[in-house]
């Protein structure tokens, strides 16, 4: 099933402190830049949203075309987004919470500076494992 | 991760660390022990709070966040929850915790000549000032880990932690 899917994390300092294309379809340059382009866009509207509610889970805050971005937010205010073409938001849920848990591993590092870009491979590979297997 | 520790063990390490960073680390410069403490204490409570928060809906606002620390952080971090919350409604809020856990073991001798049978005694009886002293180096570090918990949920603010009675503990933070 091919669909195409870009994920970043974004620090409460609005730093992009991961970024990953876990996607299963073919790559293409240019849409890997466009892809980064939306999510960046779509940091505004999170900050909008994100005030107005406790839930950590905001949906579908974006559209382009036929692209729709999804935000996790965390009480840290880090944003975990999700730029994807599905329509599985029981997936995407599943997915936002198991990084999330990934994330607090990584946090609990006392060698990991908060706000700092996430280098560790194999938290690359458990993420995209994650995305194969909710999105 | 959720594998358990014994309280005591937790104590003595914290202790340990206090009086290596206050003895062997600075021992001619008692600011420098006391903000490098402070600093271990920010990134823990950066951690803790990230890591109690996952299964909790965010906080909407401030006092929210305050009430979060006065109870699910407390209790998590020392089995009960704050005693006491007062706030002068502009930005002071004073914590008060009645028996502040990590300072039971720490008496401070008001009767030097009468012999006490206290528990593991750490400050010698010396002048009240310097066992005061010994025993705000003490403080930091619970200082430090509420000043890192607020920080990474918004809200930056300065600490400081006053014991007129032990082991009554009063925080205060000021944003």
């Amino acid at each position: 099933m091919a669909n195409t899917a870009c994920f970043i994390i974004v620090s409460r300092n609005d730093i992009p402190i991961y970024e990953a294309e876990v996607g299963s379809a073919p790559k293409k340059e240019e849409a890997a830049h466009q892809h980064q382009f939306i999510l960046h866009a779509a940091l505004d509207i999170v900050q909008d949203l994100a005030w107005t509610t406790s839930a950590m889970f905001l949906k579908a805050v974006d559209r382009f075309n036929d692209l729709v971005v999804s935000v996790y937010v965390t009480a840290g205010h880090s944003r975990l987004m999700l730029l994807h073409d599905s329509r599985n938001e029981d997936g995407i849920k599943s997915f936002f919470q198991e990084v999330h848990e990934l994330y607090v591993k990584i946090l609990l590092n006392p060698l990991y500076l908060p706000g700092s870009r996430i280098t560790s491979s194999h938290f690359d590979t458990k993420v995209r494992a994650l995305a194969r297997k909710y999105l | 991760m959720g594998r358990e520790v014994a309280e005591t063990c937790m104590e003595g390490m914290i202790f340990e660390m206090v009086s290596t960073y206050s003895t062997r680390f600075y021992a001619t410069k008692p600011e420098l022990a006391a903000r490098r403490i402070e600093a271990i204490g920010y990134q823990v409570g950066l951690q803790l709070s990230e890591r109690y928060t996952t299964e909790r809906p965010r906080f909407s606002d401030h006092l929210e966040a305050i009430k979060f620390i006065c109870k699910d952080f407390w209790s998590e971090l020392f089995n009960k929850q704050i005693d006491n919350l007062r706030t002068n409604h502009r930005g002071t809020f004073v914590l008060q915790d009645n028996r502040f856990r990590w300072l039971t073991r720490v008496r401070i001798n008001s009767l030097p000549k009468k012999m006490d049978a206290s528990q593991h005694d750490p400050s010698a009886p010396t002048p009240d000032n310097k066992t005061a002293q010994a025993t705000s180096m003490h403080l930091y570090f619970p200082c430090g880990i509420i000043r890192g918990a607020l920080s990474n949920l918004g809200i930056p603010c300065a600490v400081s932690a006053d014991i007129s009675n032990l082991p009554a503990c009063e925080i205060n933070y000021i944003l």
